[in-house]
């Protein structure tokens, strides 16, 4: 035995010395934790040193990486016996979050206790490892995004630095004092109040809030924010109508929870009235994709309502259900007349739709209007000269 | 068709002429398609053209296709041989349940469109061939600098290392590369280097990485102990791969491969008791087992006296009988080598394929039928109105009054024989011919004297043709039902023949799938059954003669008499789909 590990050190030596030596702050550990274990594994030394092989360094240190990690081991073992008086399904699923980070699998660096909670409830594998993909995406986002902010702080800071030395110049002489962003906003509130009195009403059928997951509805009030605050921007505002939205309802507690105090003085009219109720039937028309009647133009005196619901599971037909039931008017965008459709739904979000809508009430464009579909949808734009010009040919 | 197709080449060609001059190459290829569309389109609204049944819309994909090769000779000549052969096939077509596995495959084909085929992505990694022997340090050192644009270099090779299943020697080279520049092993070079250990079964290795692993982690992935059940099973210290499948438990159900290697390394090892126990925990965690652990079952306990283990292996065949579940060849071969080895009893098994008939060849024995008992047609009645008529929101697929002059229509009239999808058998509407279809598909049925029902929408009805007149003539005979544009009809099909009791049938091309989809699990293989019983697909009839294909009179399922065994099998050749069944069987019959 003694012979054996005397030719081994001898062997490593003269193998390793040369690397070692090299990157001796980094590697300083290998000799000393060397002659503090010995190698538990020599089976393989005696097969190599009965072939003597022309290069037997070489083979022989294939199996040393084996000896250096169980020798570290020994000292890292004793660290983490403290934190186990914790919840123990819960550290086990600790444990696993960290286990598949260290596979290289993406998931969040650092979770936190809700968040595993969320985790264990989730019922299946797939699911779990979709919301630890999610939370692994979101995080890598926030990080990317405080980084940039960061940077922009720093570039900031030194821009400034370069301009105090010429704060003592004069002031500027100007026609304008600079027009502040809440300049921007009186005046979009303004038109949006306007809109209240006089707009045409654009309506938003909040019904749907018990047909999504929880991650849709999400989506859903992001998207309603959005058409909220391209509404408001635009020259002519419609009056927005949230229609059948129950109070303290889901959707009542996504918007209370991302417009905080701005919720009760937005220029919107919210109710829980149906509008049905509001309007007169006849005229009334429900958008929705899976309708058979094609829109041709936009009508101005008419009242249009789109569905908000976000439908990532695909089950077609729940808005043209609705407009049945309440024996509504439907209509479809002419996508297919317009556009050449490649892939994708023909349901489009809800702030391409209200985008849609607006361009058509100012322009009645349905060219421009559609440029809000996404490009990756569609190849283009059907090319109305060559059709005429085919019907000339033909007849 | 072919005439159709002539046409519009004259009138395309002239038109082509025209275009070069305006235009360059790239937009005229495109205006090409779109002409296509709407000639075809126009010629089928306006002009006194008469195409046969074959469809317009998908054919004009081909059209195109045509007219770009249409100067290389050689791909016409391939058509022609296309043709021909779905011709012979349309021949053997016509024996073959639409159930029988195989049968969309050859219906794809002779329906086939040329399509692009997909080139496979190449990455950056692709092009990198491990090394061969084992390298020292210097030249890994080599290695990276050549390969500087790799960010994770030890993965990325360990990971082409597994592709190209190179020598364990090369990788050990690596890790102990890895070892002396960083002073340690990531867990993730570790699970890539198990991956290779278990790929090339070096069993030493494997333990090795065991026990750093036990070392040097508390716990492991999931991941990671898959690879250690799977790499553990097949040594000595398999009963360590039960262990690791309950540490699984603690975060994660183990999925049906990490009950399949330990029960496979316990059968392995004779225990068969143990092999049983984790199986039993499977089912019980509703996990199918696969069809190779059932053979390892089979295989192991070949010759046995115990009867409580001959027990548990029939129970094993009536799981399949349950869950529509069909062996593959090898299972079969084993399930008849274990039938033919239990001692006492003699056992004979024999493969055949059961076509038309009533029972099996072999034996004369008749099979179970194909038609639901009282009880499971009342409840498949039941669940049809409630999951897939009104669902969650009854307007989805009609309005209360529909369903409701439905149902009074239904009450009103006598049971029918055969109900017809009206706009499936006449295809889309655009497609004149398709009336033709139609119409010989109705007086088929009317010269046998058989009681009708028409299911339609109203925009079939506005359609009329000289043939109508001639169909209202039949009146007597056949009945119309026409729903809203709106509503679905195929749900009215299911519910008109459900409704007129079990003789009846009906006609569609269509596999109802998404109707299926509506229905809970277990009543989705009712369903399923009822369907292959009752439903009459008609072939395309290029020779103007509908046929039908034969609806087979016995159920395909694991059965048993207790004196003979009927086990449908996969052959290996066949493709078979998920709405498909087997054709062959193994008949097991004791003397």
């Amino acid at each position: 035995m003694s012979i054996f590990n005397m030719l081994l050190r001898n062997v490593v030596r003269r193998s390793v010395f040369p690397f070692a030596m090299k990157e001796r702050r980094k590697n300083g550990f290998f000799l000393t934790s060397f002659y503090k274990t010995f190698p538990r594994r020599t089976l393989n030394l005696s097969s190599y040193l009965k072939d003597a092989e022309p290069n037997p360094s070489q083979k022989l240190n294939l199996d040393e990486w084996k000896n250096v990690m169980q020798s570290r081991r020994q000292e890292e073992i004793c660290e983490p016996t403290s934190k186990c008086e914790e919840d123990s399904t819960l550290t086990a699923m600790r444990e696993f979050v960290e286990m598949r980070r260290l596979a290289g699998r993406l998931v969040p660096e650092n979770i936190t206790e809700e968040e595993l909670k969320t985790l264990m409830e989730l019922p299946t594998k797939s699911s779990r490892l979709k919301y630890l993909k999610f939370l692994a995406k979101r995080e890598r986002k926030i990080n990317a995004k405080k980084a940039k902010q960061e940077k922009k702080n720093q570039e900031q800071e030194e821009l400034l630095g370069s301009v105090e030395k010429r704060d003592t110049d004069e002031l500027k002489n100007t026609f304008l004092k600079r027009l502040h962003s809440n300049t921007l906003e009186n005046l979009h509130s303004w038109r949006a109040a306007n809109a209240m009195i006089f707009g045409q009403p654009l309506v938003f059928d909040m019904v749907y809030e018990n047909c999504m997951s929880h991650t849709e509805l999400g989506n859903a009030v992001d998207q309603m924010m959005e058409c909220e605050g391209f509404n408001r921007k635009s020259v002519d505002p419609f009056h927005l109508h949230y229609c059948n939205l129950s109070v303290d309802g889901p959707y009542h507690k996504g918007f209370s929870k991302r417009y905080g105090e701005a919720w009760d003085k937005l220029l919107v009219t919210v109710t829980e009235q149906c509008y049905t109720n509001l309007f007169p039937r006849d005229r009334l028309i429900y958008l929705t994709p899976d309708s058979r009647k094609i829109m041709t133009t936009f009508e101005h005196d008419k009242i249009y309502i789109i569905g908000s619901l976000v439908d990532k599971a695909g089950q077609p037909g729940t808005s043209l259900a609705r407009a049945k039931r309440l024996n509504l008017a439907t209509a479809k965008l002419p996508l297919d007349k317009y556009l050449r459709w490649t892939l994708g739904k023909k349901s489009l979000t809800l702030n391409q739709m209200l985008c849609i809508l607006l361009t058509l009430k100012e322009t009645g464009d349905w060219k421009e209007a559609l440029q809000f579909v996404p490009q990756r949808y569609h190849d283009g734009f059907v090319d109305v000269d060559l059709l005429s010009r085919l019907n000339d040919a033909k007849f | 068709m072919a005439f159709f197709l002539q046409a519009s080449n004259w009138g395309l060609q002239t038109f082509l002429g025209r275009c070069f001059l305006f235009q360059p190459a790239s937009t005229c290829q495109k205006s090409l398609a779109l002409m296509v569309h709407l000639l075809s389109r126009d010629q089928v609204k306006g002009l006194p053209f008469t195409t046969s049944s074959q469809s317009a819309v998908p054919q004009d994909l081909k059209g195109v296709h045509m007219l770009h090769k249409s100067r290389s000779g050689s791909r016409d000549g391939k058509k022609e041989k296309r043709k021909e052969r779905s011709r012979e096939e349309d021949k053997e077509k016509s024996l073959m349940s639409p159930f029988s596995a195989g049968a969309a495959k050859q219906r794809s084909v002779s329906q086939q469109t040329p399509t692009s085929m997909r080139l496979p992505r190449l990455s950056k990694k692709d092009d990198i061939q491990p090394p061969e022997k084992p390298l020292n340090a210097e030249e890994w050192q080599e290695w990276r600098t050549r390969l500087e644009h790799l960010t994770d270099f030890e993965n990325v090779m360990l990971h082409q290392m597994i592709k190209y299943e190179s020598s364990i020697d090369v990788a050990k080279s690596l890790m102990a590369d890895v070892v002396l520049r960083n002073g340690e092993v990531k867990y993730n070079l570790l699970l890539g280097y198990l991956i290779l250990c278990v790929q090339q079964k070096q069993v030493a290795e494997i333990f090795d990485i065991y026990d750093i692993m036990k070392l040097r982690f508390k716990t492991l992935d999931p991941g990671g102990y898959s690879l250690l059940i799977r790499g553990l099973s097949d040594t000595e210290r398999w009963r360590e791969a039960i262990l690791l499948l309950k540490e699984i438990r603690k975060v994660t159900p183990p999925s049906k491969g990490n009950y399949g290697y330990c029960i496979k390394g316990a059968l392995n090892n004779q225990d068969v008791q143990l092999a049983l126990e984790v199986y039993h925990e499977m089912v019980a965690e509703n996990v199918m087992p696969p069809l190779d652990v059932l053979q390892a079952f089979f295989d192991t306990c070949k010759g046995t006296q115990d009867d409580k283990l001959k027990k548990e292996l029939l129970d094993m065949l009536l799981c399949f009988r349950e869950n529509q579940v069909y062996p593959n060849e090898a299972l079969m071969q084993s399930i008849k080598l274990w039938f033919e080895s239990v001692p006492g009893e003699k056992w004979t098994g024999r493969l055949t394929s059961i076509e038309n008939g009533w029972g099996c060849p072999v034996c004369n024995q008749v099979l179970e039928t194909i038609e639901l008992s009282k009880k499971e047609y009342n409840i498949l009645k039941k669940k049809i109105m409630k999951n897939v008529m009104q669902g969650s929101d009854i307007f989805k697929k009609t309005t209360p009054q529909e369903l409701k002059r439905f149902q009074d229509f239904m009450e009103n009239h006598l049971p029918y024989d055969i109900v017809i999808d009206g706009l499936n058998i006449a295809g889309s509407v655009s497609r004149i011919g398709g009336y033709n279809v139609l119409f010989d598909v109705v007086s088929y049925f009317a010269q046998q004297n058989l009681r009708l029902l028409v299911l339609g929408r109203k925009h079939l009805k506005d359609f009329q043709s000289w043939k109508w007149n001639a169909m209202t003539a039949m009146q007597g005979k056949v009945d119309f039902f026409f729903t809203e544009n709106i509503s679905q009809d195929d749900p009215f099909l299911v519910y008109a023949t459900l409704h007129s009791g079990n003789h009846s049938k009906f006609v569609t091309r269509d596999l109802l799938r998404d109707h299926k989809a509506c229905l809970p699990e277990s009543i989705q293989q009712l369903f399923f059954k009822w369907q292959r019983g009752h439903q009459l697909m008609p072939f395309s009839s290029r020779t103007k003669k509908i046929s039908f294909a034969p609806i087979l009179s016995y159920d395909t399922v694991v059965q048993t008499t207790g004196d003979t065994w009927h086990i449908p099998y996969d052959d290996h050749l066949v493709e078979r789909y998920s709405y498909e069944v087997p054709r062959k069987w193994l008949c097991l019959q004791r003397k």
